[in-house]
């Protein structure tokens, strides 16, 4: 049996990670740069947005005192879900799906070593995103309140046991599911109910229509609203004891009895899952390792229509293979429930825009609209290029060699993934662009140029993301890191600038166009040069950037092999 | 020639991993490529399926010169990598019908590949898991799939990379019964292999590769005349002798 203590078991991932940092990679500084500058925008922006909003809330005294203490309840509460979702699909992987587990448990390691060295490498992969999130939340507020170090030294009490609490239940729970399903089938399950839950919250956040608290006539009814969100229950979640112990230590006191019930909480919920992991563990892992034959779609009406379909044989067999893969990987095509759910999100705000209240401007900010709505669809169609299109070069994974060995050209290749990414990117956003513009009522001359538009836009950013997907391919990693990856980022860069351009090149022409229409001007011949120009360079600007970007990804799966 | 490839260099940087290297395998013939660990093998077998590209050097298949016309020279080449990694969201049967579409098979009467790709499941025994997703196969099964998308679309020519790696002895007869049937109807064989009774068993003529070079070619018999022992001494002792294996006698010391 070995002798060394639980965190020795740590320091293979401590090693990867040091030799990670030690390894020097040609843009290196680039990646450090994009990300830490990204990083600390966003920090910026979360520590002065807390700063403002708790500065505004001060000169609303005890409404102000209340609403904070309610806000810091409501953040806890949100990361108390969040922890605990990531925790049961974080231990899912470190405590039974990982790879270096079948040396761990083959070797002489005590279970309760093994426990102690995943757990804590669970509550730290599961909550690092929360921390970093509410690190400068909190110090936005301190510095608003400025509160002492105690309030800080809080800060770092109360967010250790409310992070271990969480990620212990959803352990737990881990430990159920795998003793109850095959660990693979549970990840999917999971990966399902979780995206059902992002889904259902995002549509059911919109129509509460939140928007009414802002309508000065809604106002009787701010105390009915508040109402609502407290229940009876919320005393009993370590969310609430971690709201309390940092709005008391906020105003110079202390919450011992909530610090003291989160720590007891935390360690008892420990004990407990620790006692569960002796009893269950090793039958869940067992289990992990079964592979019993997989249940999946057959899909053969997808062969039946992609065979209708007028493609070349190598076509044809790469799109139903993409298909095939696409939809039957759960972690995969789940996510288009989130995406369906936000499309519906953005629908409706079209919906309910009550643009009629501004008497005399309405057809003005109809139109401004449009153009609004033209930019959201294309962040949405970057968003969702990000996500779906750019890594289709990397989803090949390591059966690349697959297509490399076979008499398929890589230029063929490549442009089988750019029509497939193409045809739902265009179709998603179209039909954003037209219902949105119908549901506003906008002049047909924006709504046809809009329509275009995006014809056009779509081209350049899928093919901007494939080209940039098979530039910086990530062969080992799911599409999601993929896309979270350094060539993921460039590419949501490139694609915002890209569509600022685009907004400015055929805003511009348009408000000339409908200004003099207002006017009942007709366009004098340079306006209409100069309309005509700013729509051909944005065309021109559209076909290069997709041509050139297809050019340089060919390019690049060449050079693959050298 | 089925396979020719003409002083084939490889670097990567100051690294010289192929060097020089000149081979020819005739319709028909398997030939084996051994060597020690990092000796230059898969370097070589990936720079002939299309994987990497050579430093210089040229490389033939079936007569198309694989940097001029690469369609041509891969649509007559199968390749069999050493670790068999398949679309794992993919059953066995769709696998190959994508993999015989790659390759211009389709469906057609003229070009029927649901009875080749049954056929080739039937070779391979693989015949009752051709509605299963791959991910549930095991690395023996995944390794035959592979073989039989290999020969699938009838090639002039092979390249095989450790094809003994993960099966048991009945894959192994019928990985050794099936290349020799193909030998026989024509199509050349080139297969690296660190078992070496079975590149005696199976090879009608050796390369033996070291530090990038090769250092050995002839017959199982040639070879070990080369070697200086007699005809009934091993082909390991003859391998060890000329790879330099004698640091193997210290093992005794060790242990």
């Amino acid at each position: 049996m070995t002798s060394q203590a639980f965190p020795y078991l740590l320091l293979p991932s401590l090693w990867a990670s040091r030799n990670r940092a030690r390894r020097r990679q040609r843009g290196d500084l680039t990646r450090g740069l994009l990300f830490g500058g990204v990083g600390l925008l966003v920090g910026a922006s979360l520590f002065q947005g807390a700063y403002w909003l708790t500065a505004q809330l001060e000169s609303y005294e005890d409404l102000g005192d209340y609403l904070l203490r309610l806000g810091l309840s409501w953040l806890f509460l949100s990361f108390l879900s969040f922890l605990a979702f990531s925790g049961v699909v974080t231990a899912l992987s470190t405590f039974f799906l990982s790879e270096d587990l079948r040396v761990l448990v083959a070797a002489p390691v005590p279970v309760r070593r093994l426990f102690h060295a995943r757990f804590l490498r669970t509550v730290a992969q599961a909550s690092w995103m929360v921390v970093i999130f509410l690190a400068p939340v909190l110090m936005g507020i301190g510095r608003a309140r400025c509160a002492g170090i105690a309030f800080y030294a809080t800060a770092v009490l109360t967010t250790i046991p409310f992070a271990v609490i969480p990620v212990a239940a959803g352990t737990l729970a881990t430990l159920a599911l795998v003793n109850t399903f095959p660990a693979r089938r549970a990840r999917d399950i999971l990966m399902l109910m979780g995206l059902l839950f992002a889904a259902s919250l995002v549509i059911l956040l919109r129509f509460i229509r939140p928007e009414q608290l802002l309508k000065v006539e809604s106002l009787p009814d701010l105390t009915d609203f508040f109402a609502t969100l407290q229940s009876p229950i919320t005393p009993m979640l370590p969310s609430f004891w971690a709201g309390e112990s940092l709005f008391a230590s906020l105003r110079g006191g202390g919450d011992l009895l909530h610090v003291a019930a989160l720590w007891t909480t935390a360690l008892a919920a420990v004990v407990l899952v620790r006692m569960a992991n002796e009893r269950w563990y090793f039958t869940g892992y067992s289990r992990a390792q079964e592979s019993p034959k997989a249940r999946f779609t057959r899909l053969r009406q997808l062969e039946f229509v992609v065979g209708l379909l007028p493609l070349s044989t190598v076509r044809r067999q790469l799109l139903i293979k993409d298909l095939k893969i696409f939809l039957r990987d759960v972690s995969q095509w789940s996510q288009l429930l989130l995406l369906m759910a936000l499309v519906l999100v953005y629908l409706y705000n079209f919906r309910v825009l009550d643009l009629e209240r501004i008497p005399y401007m309405t057809a003005v900010v109809k139109n401004l609209y449009a153009f609004v709505n033209l930019a959201m669809a294309g962040f949405v169609m970057a968003t969702v290029a990000v996500r779906f299109v750019f890594p289709a070069v990397s989803a090949e994974g390591a059966a690349f060699w697959i297509i490399r060995t076979s008499p398929v050209s890589l230029r063929d290749f490549l442009w089988s993934k750019f029509w497939t990414g193409l045809v739902p990117v265009l179709a998603l956003t179209e039909v954003l662009t037209i219902v949105g513009n119908e549901f506003l009522g906008v002049d047909p001359f924006v709504k046809s140029m809009a329509a275009l538009a995006i014809i056009f836009m779509s081209f350049a950013l899928v093919g901007l993301a494939i080209g940039l997907g098979a530039r910086y391919p990530r062969f080992d990693a799911d599409p999601t890191q993929v896309a979270g990856s350094y060539g993921g980022v460039a590419f949501m860069i490139q694609a915002v600038l890209f569509v600022i351009v685009m907004i400015v090149l055929l805003g511009w022409p348009a408000s000339i166009y409908l200004f003099q229409r207002a006017r009942r001007f007709p366009l004098t011949a340079p306006q209409q040069m100069l309309m005509a120009g700013c729509f051909a360079s944005a065309a021109a600007i559209s076909i290069a950037t997709w041509l050139i970007s297809m050019r340089s990804g060919v390019r690049a799966l060449h050079q693959m092999g050298d | 020639m089925s396979i020719a490839i003409h002083d084939l260099v490889k670097t990567y940087g100051a690294f010289t991993a192929v060097d020089g290297v000149s081979l020819d395998v005739q319709p028909g013939e398997i030939h084996g490529f051994l060597g020690p660990n990092g000796a230059g093998k898969t370097t070589t077998l990936r720079m002939i399926a299309g994987l990497l590209k050579p430093t210089s050097g040229r490389i033939e298949v079936n007569g198309h010169d694989l940097a001029k016309d690469p369609e041509s020279a891969k649509a007559s080449l199968g390749f069999i990598p050493d670790r068999p990694y398949i679309y794992e969201k993919l059953t066995a049967g769709e696998f190959l019908r994508f993999h015989g579409g790659l390759f211009g098979l389709n469906g057609s009467s003229g070009n029927p590949i649901g009875n080749r790709v049954r056929e080739m499941l039937d070779l391979f025994e693989l015949s009752r898991w051709e509605n299963e997703l791959v991910e549930s196969f095991s690395h023996g099964m995944k390794q035959r799939l592979v073989m039989s998308a290999a020969f699938l679309h009838r090639p002039h020519a092979v390249v095989v990379d450790e094809p003994m790696v993960g099966l048991d002895p009945r894959g192994a007869r019928l990985i050794k019964d099936v290349f020799r049937k193909m030998s026989e109807r024509g199509v050349a064989i080139l297969m690296s292999t660190h078992t070496l009774e079975v590149a005696e068993e199976m090879c009608s003529r050796i390369s033996i590769i070291l530090k990038g070079r090769i250092i050995a070619r002839g017959t199982v018999d040639e070879l070990k005349a080369l070697a200086g022992g007699e005809a009934d001494v091993e082909l390991t002792s003859v391998f060890l002798k000329l790879t330099g294996g004698s640091a193997l006698q210290e093992i005794d010391e060790i242990v």
